[in-house]
Parts: structure tokens; C-alpha cells; sequence
């Protein structure tokens, strides 16, 4: 059995739970069996080939895909089901609606609200969901765009900025709402090569403030090792492999790992 | 012989007759609105027997004609203890017969949102109301308005079916006039002419609500589609 994560180690609970998750697409099974565990505050960096489950995975947790088995828990509560009578049975909207407050995600295309200026944009689920006023969502959502560079932007629409400018505008979307963990899925992979920097540094500086866990998907492999207290190997809808940066990268156990990782290698020279 | 002053003197009369088709239009657009959001959502919705019963409800209405409902709700309604004014039966049959086609147009609409926007509002958590009103719909309107200002049009010019049952529009008051005078020709040349007068304008004034809604963020629209094509070339 692979070790699923420290947590026995530090003797801490995990606050999210991912327990027997089967996923099938259709009469397509595309994982099956998995257990993974987050930490709390805890940066996970997870790496694979492509189509190995790592959005899918992110997805199932952002509650846009339900796992066709298992369960997940997040903060010792059930996020698609709940107990009924001993019976797990599956939760209705409100009960999402409860459970993924405390979940942030950031995709690859952004997806701003086009119609929106950025600071609406910013400060929409603000007021919406977290019912806070006009006058204190737009305050933060000025304060949060300023850390994120762009508060000379407040009164443009996203089709005026660069993707790296909105992909910034859309994690501050995300960070303003104060989620416990936040999911960033292949960020910077719609990127110009040139833009790609800007969008790392606004995630670094989201770590190395923040008390929120994180995953981050990604193929920047020297990126994942700077910032990730642990990595997550996934291939064919497994994980293969997770441990500390240092080992994963340095010293990969499993053939899988060594191959893709050779992919990359360029990088670390 | 056509008379002018004959033409002139009956205005009066038509023009009242025009408000009254004037109010039905838009009250009858108004009810085909808010039936043919209705029915969007419900087909839409994740309840099976619903969405059946809806799609089956607009089926039926979009291949029936409109006289025939016009009929039924002002003649065969009251056999079930529902009688309406001649003009309620009226806007409510027309609203019914359009919303079957303007819940397509919504559709067109609502279908043509990316998904990446829908994820994005769940990943905020925003409530479906408000992920309705204020992150789908704002952004489904404005290509449609001139599918919408279309038949707003066709509808206006459909309202000449209201005077089987009994509303006097602009057709049957010169119907009237004629028969009274027979003098149709002038009756019907004015009926023409206010119709004319209207529907032209009312068209120009969607064409150009439309761009002035649409020029906002046209720009921002189509810039996430380049960014998508870009994206989809490069996967
Ligand atoms: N909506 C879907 N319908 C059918 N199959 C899907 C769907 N989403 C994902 N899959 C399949 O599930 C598997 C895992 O996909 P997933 O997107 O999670 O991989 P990934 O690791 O994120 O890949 P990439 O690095 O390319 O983003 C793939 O085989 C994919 O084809
Ligand atoms: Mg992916």
C-alpha cells in the first residue's frame, strides 16, 4: 500500500478525505480505488501524463463532477452525501452549497465573467454569497487586486486585459472569498510562455501568505518543487507515487515517475 | 374613386383601434416572455416528468394554430368556469402561441454560454437564482434581442387574429368602416399605412438597441473565443 500522505506521521487529521473514489465516464472507468489526503494548510503539487485523472479529481472535490464511488470528506463533513438513518445517501444543493464554501478553484481558461468589470468580477460572490455589503466587497476586492498587481485594471473588462492578467484576476476572485483549499488546475497552460512568470508569482505569494491548503496541478515541474510540501504522481487514473519534493524528484521509486520525470529532466539541469 | 378627405376622416377611429393592437402586442409579449423563460428552465430542469410535460405542452401549442387557441380559450374556457374579457383571452392565447417560440430563441441563447462560465459560479458558490439573473442571463440576451425583436414583429402583425373574438383591432375597425361606408378601400389603405408606419421603425430601433447593447462586450466575447480556438489548436 502506498503511503497515502504525512498525516500519520504529524498525527493530524486530514481536512479533505478522498476514500475508494471509482470514477466512470459512461462504461468507461477512468479511476478506481483511490484514497488521497489533504492537510490542512498543506500545498499538494500533483503531476502526470495527460489524461491521467488529476482535473477529474480536482473537479469531483469543486463538486462539478460526482464520483461514481467512495466518498469524500472535508472538514469531517461528507461533501456529496450524508448519513441518513446509517445510510449514506446522496446530499441535495444545500448541502453542497454548505460543504463547498470552503473550496476555491481556479481553471485553466479563467473564466471571468465577461460581462463584468474586473472589480464586479471580484466582488460578485462577495456580496452574492458571503453577503457581505457593496462598500466592503468592493474595499477588498480592491486591496486583493492591488497584491495581484492590478489595481489600474478595476474598471476594465476581462476581454481588455492579457491572459496572464486575467488568469491573476480570476485567483483573486477566488482567494477573496477565504476558502480553506484552494484547486488550481493547469493554470498558466493557456498561457503565452511570456505570461507564465506573472501567474507563478501571484500563486507563490498566495502560499507563502496564506494559511489555505492548496492542490496544484501543473506541469511546471520546477515550480511544483519550490512551493509544494508534498507531490502527487497520478498515471492511468492512480496514484503511483507522493512524497516530499527532494524524493519524488530526486529519487522516484517507481519506473512510471522515472520516465515521465525523465520528460522534464531538461529542466533541472 | 379614392377620397382623401374620406381617408383623413377615419383616422381617428383607426388610431384608437391601434392603441388597442399596440397594448395587445406588448402585453402579449410580455406574457410570451415570461411562459417562454418558464418553459426554458423547466426543460432545463433535472426532473424528468417536468421537463416532459413541458417539452410536450410546447409541442402541442407550436403545431396547433393560433385560431384555433384563440377559440378554445375564449369560447370552451368558460365551459370549465374560466371566462376572460375578450382582450385577457386575447393577450393570453397570443403570449401561449409565441412563448413555444421564444423559448427556442432563449435557448439558442442560454446554449451558447461556455460552460467554464457555469463552473466558475459554482466554484463561488453563487445560488441558481443568482447565477441566472446575473451571470447566464446578462450574457444570453444580447445576441438574441433581434430574434426577439423579429417576433415581436410577427407578432404585431399576427394581432388581425384577435378580431374573431370580438376585440376590435385596427383590421376589424375598418372592416367595420367598410361596411358601413363601403369605402374599404380607404379603410384598408390607412390600416396598411399605420402598420407600415409602425413596424419599419419599431425594427430600425431594435437593429440599433441591439448594437448599442451588444458593442459593449462584442469585444470581450469574441476575445475569449480566439483565446479558446487558440487553446483548442494547441492542446
Ligand atoms: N466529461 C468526460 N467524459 C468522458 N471522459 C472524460 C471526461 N472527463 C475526463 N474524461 C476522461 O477521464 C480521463 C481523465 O481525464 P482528466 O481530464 O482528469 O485527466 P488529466 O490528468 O487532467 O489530463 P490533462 O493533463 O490532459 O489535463 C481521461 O481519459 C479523459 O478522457
Ligand atoms: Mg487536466
Amino acid at each position: 500500500m502506498p503511503r497515502t500522505s504525512d498525516a500519520s506521521l504529524l498525527n493530524q487529521e486530514p481536512y479533505v478525505k478522498y476514500r475508494n473514489i471509482g470514477m466512470k465516464f459512461g462504461d468507461t472507468e477512468v479511476m478506481k480505488g483511490i484514497n488521497f489526503d489533504i492537510l490542512s494548510g498543506e500545498k499538494v503539487a500533483m503531476i502526470g501524463p495527460s489524461g491521467s485523472g488529476k482535473t477529474t479529481l480536482a473537479r469531483m472535490l469543486m463538486t462539478l463532477e460526482k464520483p461514481t464511488e467512495g466518498t469524500i470528506e472535508i472538514g469531517g463533513k461528507l461533501l456529496w452525501h450524508r448519513r441518513a438513518n446509517g445510510k449514506l445517501v446522496d446530499a441535495n444543493l444545500k448541502h453542497l452549497r454548505q460543504v463547498r464554501g470552503q473550496i476555491g478553484m481556479v481553471f485553466q481558461q479563467y473564466n471571468l465573467f465577461p460581462h463584468m468589470t474586473i472589480l464586479r468580477n471580484v466582488m460578485e460572490a462577495q456580496v452574492h454569497v458571503l453577503g457581505l455589503t457593496k462598500k466592503e466587497a468592493e474595499d477588498r476586492a480592491r486591496k486583493i487586486l492591488k497584491k495581484v498587481g492590478l489595481e489600474h485594471k478595476c474598471d476594465a473588462y476581462p476581454a481588455q486585459l492579457s491572459g496572464g492578467q486575467q488568469q491573476r484576476v480570476a485567483m483573486a476572485r477566488a482567494v477573496v472569498m477565504k476558502p480553506k483549499i484552494m484547486l488550481f488546475d493547469e493554470v498558466t497552460s493557456a498561457l503565452d510562455p511570456e505570461l507564465v512568470g506573472e501567474v507563478l508569482e501571484v500563486i507563490r505569494e498566495i502560499a507563502e501568505e496564506d494559511e489555505m491548503a492548496m492542490l496544484l496541478i501543473t506541469h511546471e515541474m520546477a515550480f511544483a518543487r519550490d512551493i509544494a510540501d508534498r507531490v502527487v504522481f497520478m498515471a492511468d487514473g492512480q496514484i503511483i507515487e507522493q512524497g516530499p519534493p527532494e524524493q519524488i524528484f530526486n529519487y522516484p521509486q517507481h519506473q512510471r515517475t522515472k520516465n515521465f520525470l525523465s520528460r522534464f529532466s531538461t529542466e533541472f539541469h | 374613386m379614392w377620397s382623401w378627405d374620406f381617408a383623413i376622416s377615419i383616422l381617428p377611429q383607426l388610431l384608437q383601434a391601434m392603441v388597442v393592437t399596440i397594448e395587445a402586442t406588448i402585453v402579449g409579449f410580455i406574457v410570451a416572455t415570461v411562459l417562454g423563460l418558464f418553459w426554458t428552465i423547466c426543460r432545463r430542469s433535472s426532473i424528468k416528468p417536468l421537463k416532459f410535460a413541458v417539452v410536450a405542452i410546447v409541442e402541442f401549442v407550436r403545431s396547433t394554430p393560433l385560431l384555433v387557441q384563440l377559440y378554445f380559450i375564449f369560447f370552451v374556457f368558460p365551459t370549465f368556469g374560466i371566462t376572460l374579457s375578450p382582450f385577457s383571452a386575447g393577450v393570453l392565447g397570443l403570449g401561449l402561441h409565441y412563448s413555444t417560440y421564444l423559448t427556442e430563441v432563449f435557448r439558442t441563447g442560454i446554449d451558447s454560454i461556455p460552460k467554464g462560465q457555469w463552473e466558475a459560479s459554482t466554484a463561488l458558490n453563487l445560488s441558481k437564482i443568482k447565477v441566472w439573473t446575473h451571470v447566464i442571463m446578462p450574457q444570453a440576451i444580447p445576441p438574441i434581442i433581434p430574434m426577439l425583436g423579429n417576433y415581436f414583429i410577427v407578432m404585431f402583425k399576427e394581432t388581425p387574429l384577435l378580431s374573431a373574438i370580438s376585440i376590435v383591432e385596427m383590421v376589424q375597425a375598418a372592416q367595420i368602416i367598410g361596411s358601413n361606408s363601403f369605402r374599404y378601400v380607404e379603410a384598408f389603405t390607412d390600416v396598411g399605412v399605420i402598420f407600415l408606419l409602425l413596424s419599419y421603425p419599431a425594427s430600425l430601433l431594435f437593429q440599433y438597441t441591439e448594437r448599442r447593447i451588444q458593442h459593449r462586450f462584442d469585444l470581450s466575447v469574441k476575445a475569449s473565443k480566439i483565446e479558446e480556438d487558440h487553446y483548442a489548436t494547441n492542446k
